[in-house]
């Protein structure tokens, strides 16, 4: 059974079976929920693949970057234009705001990542400025007006299977070569430089991979409103993606899909509350990071808790036998 | 035979001559100490062999191949690793992680190969991983593979940088003061480790401030003095050299001094 389980077809059949799962369920779902939780449920979506992109460059990578929603609006008006004129097919679009948003991390990435912690952070933030005082600037994108008349392609079906295979590559990649890598990197950069670790390819390998899946968020997005004007992709979007990545706890996938989960459904919940809610929203958060100051699942690595009880049954089982 | 030499290598940090005009040859196979005072440059010696710092002028080579101007990423690959003064451990991964992470150089796996865990990959991951654990045995840290590096003791720390640096296979292994913290009963076992190290063909360069240790096991010294090299030779001559009673011994005992 275990060998089984190991034949690189059969996990790649395993792989497409989830997929087709995810979107039987989540279509099913997705008929008897009303509209407006199935809303939620799409944002929840989009912003995990987002947020998930942000972990990897800033919870397991360590560089902090405060200007994740210029990707996010880079891939939004880079699909609405191929779609809306040149009638690229939905999904291709999607790809195709991936792809721009990753090259813009890649050139962005090279003169950036040689400055760490604050620094990073600003030039990060100057970025973000530039791009959306750009977009409000061009023609193409209709200026400040926005960007009108985008077909609402976007499904909940598409998003979750969209965010499960972001998922299940994140996982992937965080157990690979290149992933220690990126995770020695946050942990000590001298340190790694010693063992061999090019921490400037890694850290940009970590940004376009991170601007490629803002920038699919940014697609779904704005396929899912129809209209996106710049002022959508401001500071506070770059705020509330990170803040789902350090609620959930910096590095920690569960955590992100959590942070995810809470962070998109808490203002929802709270909407009764009218004007207050930005505040008991904004209180929460605060109440979190006293409890929780890594986040909710901060400091837990489920892998590694799961790994220590199977050796400790082992263990166990080995004192009984002699 | 000589496997890696220091050329004249001067370093200056503005006024400061750190280390001035050495010339140097770390043999095949063999374990050499460099001693000093404090502030006498040891330390920066290591960072200009693993190009952290670029001489001011002087060549540093291994094996022939000019170390000088090739980024410090490269240098692991080259063969040579190494620990340092002040721990620097990967602190929130686990022991075996660290160990894994010290044999980067060794792989090959890239992007592609991360997202799709062809066969390939999964073998490199595995001879990885098993060449973690052979490093960890031969530590003496097998038993703690899944605690994180940071929940270790200090003595399991600095042996667990040496496994990190080990498991590439490295020419050389530069060790910056590892005994420093340690209790006696750990530094026996050091040495112990250091010698058994060196018997697998691995050569040893070392900076240590215990004397017994130093003494026990190295087979040259070489001192250094406000970064000049003062003396070089086997335990007895430098014990016995005039030069580094005075500059350094004080009354036949091996004393610190600190640099004003
Ligand atoms: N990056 C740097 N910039 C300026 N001065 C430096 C730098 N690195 C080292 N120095 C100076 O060079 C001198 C030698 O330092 P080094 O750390 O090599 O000494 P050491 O022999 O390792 O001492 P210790 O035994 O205390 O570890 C010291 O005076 C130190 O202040
Ligand atoms: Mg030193």
């Amino acid at each position: 059974m275990k060998k089984l389980l190991d034949n690189w077809l059969v996990q790649f059949l395993l792989f497409l079976c989830v997929l087709g799962l995810t979107a039987f369920i989540t279509d099913a779902i997705g008929d008897v929920l009303p509209p407006y939780l199935l809303m939620i449920g799409l944002f929840i979506g989009i912003n995990l693949i987002m947020a998930l992109g942000l972990n990897l460059i800033t919870g397991v990578t360590g560089q902090l970057s405060l200007g994740h929603a210029a990707f996010m609006s880079i891939g939004a008006y880079a699909s609405a234009i191929a779609t809306v004129n040149y009638h690229v097919p939905f999904l291709g679009g999607v790809l195709i705001g991936g792809l721009v948003a990753c090259l813009f991390g890649i050139v962005i990435g090279f003169p950036t990542l040689r400055l760490t912690g604050d620094y990073l952070a600003i030039a990060t933030l100057g970025f973000a400025e530039i791009v959306r005082v750009q977009f409000t600037n061009m023609k193409i994108t209709n200026g400040a007006i926005g960007f009108l008349g985008i077909q609402g392609s976007t499904t909940f079906p598409i998003v979750m299977t969209i965010a499960v295979i972001t998922l299940v590559l994140m996982v992937w990649l965080e157990n690979s070569r290149n992933g220690r890598a990126m995770l020695a990197i946050r942990e000590d950069e001298i340190a790694s430089s010693a063992v061999g670790i090019n921490t400037t390819l890694y850290k940009i390998q970590a940004f376009a991979i991170g601007a490629f899946c803002a920038g699919v968020g940014g697609a779904l997005f704005a396929h899912t409103t129809t209209f996106i004007q710049p002022t959508d992709f401001g500071f506070m979007k770059s705020v509330d993606i990170l803040s789902i990545v350090v609620l959930g706890g910096l590095g920690s996938i569960p955590g992100t899909i959590i942070g995810a989960i809470v962070l998109t459904a808490a203002p929802e919940i709270l909407r009764p509350l009218a004007n207050y809610r930005m505040m008991v929203y904004g209180v929460l958060l605060v109440i979190i990071m006293i409890f929780r100051p890594y986040g909710l699942l901060g400091g837990v690595n489920l892998r590694q808790a799961v790994r220590r009880a199977f050796m400790l049954t082992k263990k166990k089982q080995a004192g009984r036998e002699e | 035979m000589s496997l890696l030499t220091l050329d004249n290598v001067t370093i200056r940090f503005g006024g400061l001559t750190a280390v001035d005009t050495v010339n140097l040859e770390v043999k095949q196979g063999e374990i050499l100490a460099l001693i000093g005072p404090n502030g006498a440059g040891k330390s920066t010696v290591f960072n200009l062999i693993t190009s952290i710092y670029q001489p001011t002028e002087g060549k540093i080579s291994l094996d022939g191949k000019a170390l000088t101007g090739i980024p410090t990423h490269k240098i692991a690959d080259m063969g040579i690793t190494r620990t340092f003064q002040t721990i620097r451990l990967f602190p929130e991964l686990s022991v075996l992680d660290n160990v894994k992470i010290g044999a980067h150089c060794r792989g090959k796996a890239g992007l592609f190969h991360a997202f799709t865990r062809l066969p390939s990959m999964k073998q490199e991951e595995a001879e990885m991983e098993e060449n973690a654990i052979k490093a960890l045995e031969f530590l003496d840290l097998a038993a703690k593979r899944e605690d994180m590096a940071k929940n270790l003791s200090y003595g399991e720390q600095r042996r667990l940088e040496i496994a990190r640096a080990l498991v590439s296979k490295p020419k050389i292994l530069l060790l910056d003061e590892p005994a420093a913290g340690m209790n006696p009963q750990e530094k026996v076992v050091l040495m112990e480790m250091i010698r058994r190290i060196r018997d697998t063909g691995i050569t040893i360069f070392l900076v240590e401030h215990d004397m017994k240790l130093v003494m026990g096991i190295s087979e040259r010294i070489a001192v250094l003095d406000y970064g000049k090299l003062i003396a070089k030779g086997t335990p007895l001559e430098v014990r016995s050299n005039k030069a580094v009673i005075e500059a350094y011994l004080g009354s036949g005992e091996f004393k610190s001094r600190i640099r004003r």
